[in-house]
């Protein structure tokens, strides 16, 4: 019984495949959010709809990366799906189910590991350091072909990209952590991604054996695809970046358009009790 | 005084034996791994065969391909994985090379499924990778004895589905004669195109 997508090196098939262990993963979320949600209600809090919208969104993107077909082509067949499987799980899901949960959710929830885990810093580098790693050819091709492998590298970027994104997203209360210094940590995360996709990207040869040597998918190389995961890696994930700093900086600047707006009405009172007084 | 000079002895000769060993291994070491390819344990003679090409005409092998590095393979059109991805890789890898280096080297394949692998089929699938590829068609039981012959297995047809499909078992290494008329090493499935383009210029240059 296969239950989660792994490289088994039969050739493609579109006869659907059921991945039990998937839907089990996907299970277990939902009811973890919706545990999280009572207890927040039970206290009081408001959940909006918007909140719930988006876990629900940020939860289908994920089964859809792991499940069959995305997630049997990207574990086995193709680079440029298994980098597609990386976006939506490293990237594209995370905000999504982070900005799902409820408003006062706690900085450091799991305690005083949580908290150093979710400090930009460390953060930044833990996920540069993921998926670099995860995308090194000696450690994806030691992984995919087992179901434990596979599972553990999509744990991996969901978990990154959850660290990632915390401390944009919930209020952890570094006041040092301003809109500015935010926009500069998801500028790094792009520089950072550069030499993965770089190395993915700019190979003469494919590097992946585990999609060099997978049964070919006509029409379409193993060095085509490779290149195509590669592009993907690099404008997929810049693309919900960048998106990111757009909204930080519409906020910045409306911030600071307030700001100036109230020193220009508390420059303008004085001129006002002189004319009184006149 | 005296068993100490012998246990000093003893302790030199050790270490001295044991750099003897470690040189020669590492001497047949790497002789092995100055091949990505797996040497023969003796040298194969290039057989002298004569098939039809996707033309129709013969083709004579030993003396078409004499003085060239040439690559044979044993495979069917219709084959999942082995075959395609032996022909893309070596496609992909020669055409990188420089055009001296391209044109010295052959690339034959020879059909184990005759039955579906007519001249036309075979060349309409080898033109998806490289036109240069040379497709050899012949009669089952000449293949299965040249297959032989060269220590390889025969190819074993499988059983035929409900929609009359059915694979072939066939070797999955690919046979290199060198220049010098002899097959020395022999790749096998799972040969990467980095394997193929650390190997090929060095297969055209190497004396045995």
């Amino acid at each position: 019984m296969q239950w989660w997508c792994a490289a088994v090196g039969v050739p493609w098939s579109w006869t659907w495949q059921p991945y039990p262990g998937v839907w089990l993963f996907m299970l277990v979320l939902a009811a973890a959010y919706l545990h999280i949600r009572r207890r927040a209600q039970a206290r009081g809090a408001r959940i909006p709809p918007a909140r719930t919208a988006s876990f629900a969104a940020g939860w289908l993107l994920l089964w859809i990366a792991l499940d069959w077909p995305v997630g049997a082509l990207g574990a086995g067949y193709l680079a440029s799906l298994h980098m597609a499987q990386f976006i939506l799980i490293g990237v594209a899901a995370p905000p999504l189910l982070i900005l799902g949960l409820p408003r006062r959710t706690p900085a450091a929830p799991a305690g005083r590991a949580s908290r150093v885990l979710t400090h930009p810093i460390v953060a930044l580098g833990v996920f540069t350091a993921i998926v670099t790693g995860t995308h090194l050819p000696a450690v994806t091709d030691a992984l995919m072909p087992a179901q434990l492998g596979s599972f553990v590298i999509d744990t991996l970027w969901l978990l990154a990209g959850i660290l990632f994104w915390w401390p944009l997203l919930i209020e952890t209360g570094r006041t040092w952590f301003t809109e500015p210094v935010r926009i500069a940590y998801l500028f790094a995360n792009m520089v950072f991604m550069t030499a993965p996709g770089a190395m993915i990207t700019f190979s003469d040869l494919p590097i992946y054996a585990t999609y060099e040597l997978a049964p070919p998918i006509p029409g379409f190389s193993s060095i085509e695809d490779q290149r195509l995961a590669g592009v993907g890696m690099r404008f997929g994930g810049s693309t919900i970046v960048f998106v990111a700093i757009s909204i930080l900086f519409l906020r910045w600047n409306r911030a600071e358009e307030k700001l100036m707006a109230s020193e220009q009405a508390s420059a303008g009172r004085p001129d006002e009790s002189a004319q009184r007084d006149g | 005084m005296r068993m100490r000079t012998r246990r000093a002895r003893i302790h030199a000769g050790t270490l001295l034996a044991a750099a003897l060993l470690f040189a020669c291994s590492r001497g047949e070491t790497e002789v092995r791994s100055a091949w990505r390819g797996t040497l023969l344990s003796e040298p194969v003679e290039k057989p002298d065969f004569t098939l039809a090409d996707t033309d129709g005409k013969p083709f004579r092998f030993r003396e078409a391909t004499a003085g060239q590095l040439t690559l044979l393979f044993f495979g069917y059109t219709n084959c999942p994985d082995i075959c395609p991805l032996h022909m893309a890789s070596l496609a992909t890898v020669r055409r990188g090379l420089p055009f001296a280096m391209k044109n010295r080297i052959r690339v034959v394949f020879v059909t184990t499924d005759p039955a579906r692998d007519t001249p036309q089929v075979m060349r309409v699938w080898l033109d998806q990778f490289d036109p240069d590829f040379v497709g050899l068609r012949g009669d089952s039981a000449y293949v299965a004895r040249l297959q032989n012959s060269l220590g390889m297995a025969s190819a074993i047809l499988g059983p035929r589905g409900a929609d009359g499909r059915y694979s072939v078992g066939h070797a999955a290494q690919v046979l290199a004669f060198t220049p010098d008329g002899r097959a020395h090493l022999q790749y096998p499935f799972g040969t990467r195109q980095e394997d193929w383009a650390h190997d090929l210029p060095k297969l055209l240059e190497a004396t045995w």
